[in-house]
């Protein structure tokens, strides 16, 4: 099975602010990691490629130094990359960058199944996933827990309001995969060293051709207008006694969370 | 009896263990200054091992690391987990005889304190106590008990209360913004809340900080800061089903972390000539995870390859990057400056956790009695003087 995983380098850091005039997120720190649900993705991708003898290319968009995930992702165990990377794709929205990601990935080959993070850690709308899909006229399978490869057909598990839906799908297809769905493999220091000499591919507007007025900023038809921080009813609580009281107040506090009291 | 107030910049280890020892004296008022959280920076990174025999610092001081071992020892016996302690013994291989002599001796004045060590050369033996250890070209291993690694962070929060508890005082989140002096000598110093302090002695704590500090008086602290790089690694079990103890080779060293592995490359292999290894940087720039270069992947995989097989395969949980500063000899710099009342206890590298303890004991004597010690004249600020 061919498979493309589409991941996001996102900051390690939780320090990101809102620019007041352009809405934009302002990160404080320069160093980025792999989105935490596309690891989950690509976890699935790669238990699907030793059970089918396949093979995973991953993709991204974003700056020169989202490389960084790209190796990452490659020391996981993906065989090759493609980093897509031009100054007008930046600043693009969900329906821009699925256009770059749609047209990126019919241009790098054939695939079977194509996955990505359900939600990224800092945009967070979960919608670039499915707009892909469309773009490239498959059928999409969104927020997944299970995924299997039966018969020709993907068929995987969806949670929704307290039940299991089993979904199924001819391919080729997409699915987007839920944070926590899996437990990631780790990379090696050995996975770590090879990953340096896999292959990746850049591809900047000069590749992809596309019209300028279509992608980044000018092609968005969206704008962030307002943004605000969410007003948080959860407060700290401060435990205070002996080691022995806390203990007990804490593992009160977990029951009473999970239901048990 | 007069006071001497005693202002200390810096809330890692060097400064609340300072702080604590002149704590002792009854006419020192003293407040350490943190501008983020106590024993939080360089010192939250430590791996704090304090081995009774290693080659982390020259047998010539091998009482700093005794009065540093029992400390600490002496805190875990006043309220257990004050200092951190993971008594996981400590396994120091021997890759040549140079390094074989150091270890011999370690064990002998270890033995003379009371504790236990033994020199083994049975390979066999090694591998009982490290299964995962190529004894390939290797001499042997020096290994105790007794030992093992502390909590630094741990031990500045103690040093820390017990410093208020002898009346110290501590101010945290406040930033050091100035250093006073006048004809030459401290006056005080100005912290980011706007307030000011008159002081008879300042001193520099800020370890990785302290090229920034001396700023402040127009003090060149010849430091260099060396990459300190660590990895966690979930070995290939995930579980280890043996005590991992303290590994220590010349190039690199190795502890427990829970079921996970820190490995760290060791601060004496550290080329100051190289700008890979060293070089003056920002410690505020660095990012709290990652930030790891390459040339470490390829440097630990060819040692881990060599040298501990049975781990090779790990995965990588987790790196990061800190700094450590350090004068050219890899040495403290402590006491006396051309500022009178300037003092300075930075410089420990690698080391500070291990160091620490002795160093602050006699600067404090030095502070409150004028009185200088041998440890203070070998590791005085006039010896890096041109």
């Amino acid at each position: 099975m061919n498979i493309a995983v589409l991941i996001k380098h996102v900051p390690v850091s939780n320090d990101v602010t809102v620019d007041p005039v352009t809405h934009a997120l302002v990160r404080a720190s320069s160093e980025g990691m792999i989105n935490p649900a596309d690891l989950n993705a690509i976890e699935e991708a790669l238990v699907l490629k030793e059970k089918t003898n396949g093979h995973v290319t991953v993709f991204t968009m974003g700056p020169p130094d989202a490389e960084k995930s790209l190796r990452d992702a490659m020391a996981m165990g993906c065989d090759d990359s493609c980093l897509i990377t031009d100054r007008c794709i930046a600043g693009g929205d969900t329906i821009a960058t699925a256009k770059v990601l749609a047209k990126s990935i019919r241009r790098y080959g054939d695939f079977d199944l194509i996955m990505g993070g359900a939600l990224s850690s800092d945009g967070a709308t979960g919608q670039v996933g499915a707009m892909v899909a469309e773009y490239m006229d498959i059928p999409h399978i969104s927020e997944i827990h299970k995924l299997d490869y039966i018969n020709g057909k993907v068929e995987t598990i969806k949670k929704y309001q307290g039940r299991n839906f089993t979904i199924q799908a001819e391919l080729p297809a997409l699915v987007t995969v839920c944070f926590g769905a899996n437990s990631p493999r780790l990379a090696t220091l050995r996975t770590k060293r090879a990953a340096k000499s896999k292959p990746m591919e850049i591809y900047t507007n000069a590749e992809l051709g596309m019209p300028v007025d279509e992608i980044g900023l000018a092609g968005s038809p969206t704008a962030v207008i307002d943004s605000f921080a969410p007003e948080s009813k959860r407060r700290a609580k401060m435990i205070t006694g002996s080691p022995e009281e806390a203990a007990k107040e804490i593992k009160a506090l977990i029951d009473k969370e999970e239901g048990k009291e | 009896m007069e006071k001497k107030r005693i202002g200390i910049i810096g809330g890692g280890i060097s400064g609340t263990c300072l702080g604590y020892h002149l704590s002792l004296y009854d006419n020192a008022e003293v407040i350490v200054f943190e501008k983020d959280t106590i024993g939080g920076a360089s010192t939250a990174k430590s791996a704090g091992t304090v081995c009774l025999f290693d080659d982390s610092l020259n047998n010539r001081y091998w009482d700093v690391r005794l009065y540093g071992f029992e400390s600490y020892l002496k805190m875990e016996e006043e309220e257990k987990g004050s200092a951190g302690f993971d008594k996981t013994g400590t396994l120091v291989v021997a890759t040549d005889e140079k390094v074989e002599a150091v270890i011999k001796t370690g064990i002998a004045l270890t033995k003379a304190a009371g504790y236990t060590g033994e020199y083994i050369t049975d390979k066999n033996r090694i591998k009982e106590i490290l299964p995962d250890i190529s004894t390939e070209n290797i001499l042997g291993a020096g290994y105790t008990q007794d030992d093992g690694y502390f909590d630094g962070t741990m031990i500045s929060n103690t040093y820390a209360k017990k410093l208020q508890k002898n009346g110290g005082t501590l101010k945290t989140g406040v930033k050091v913004t100035d250093v006073k002096v006048e004809n030459n000598g401290i006056k005080g110093l100005a912290t980011s809340d706007g307030e000011e302090y008159e002081f008879d002695y300042v001193v520099d704590c800020t370890g990785p900080w302290s090229k920034f500090t001396g700023d402040l008086v127009g003090l060149e602290v010849p430091l260099w800061h060396t990459k300190a790089e660590a990895f966690f690694l979930s070995p290939p079990g995930k579980k280890l089903d043996y005590t991992f103890p303290v590994l220590k080779y010349p190039a690199f060293y190795a502890l427990r972390a829970g079921d996970n592995i820190f490995i760290c490359k060791s601060h004496l292999s550290m080329d100051l000539n190289n700008p890979m290894h060293a070089g003056q940087w920002d410690p505020d720039k660095l990012p709290a995870t990652g930030g790891t270069d390459d040339y470490f992947i390829d440097f630990l995989l060819d040692q881990l390859e060599m040298r501990v097989p049975g781990i090779v395969d790990s995965g990588l949980v987790s790196s990061w990057l800190s700094y450590r500063a350090e004068p050219k000899d890899f040495l403290p710099i402590l006491g006396e400056t051309p500022i009178d009342g300037y003092i300075l206890a930075t410089g420990y590298g690698g080391n500070g956790v291990i160091e620490a303890p002795a160093a602050s004991r006699d600067l404090a004597k030095l502070i409150m009695r004028g009185e200088s010690t041998p440890l203070l004249e070998d590791w005085a600020f006039k010896r890096l003087l041109p």
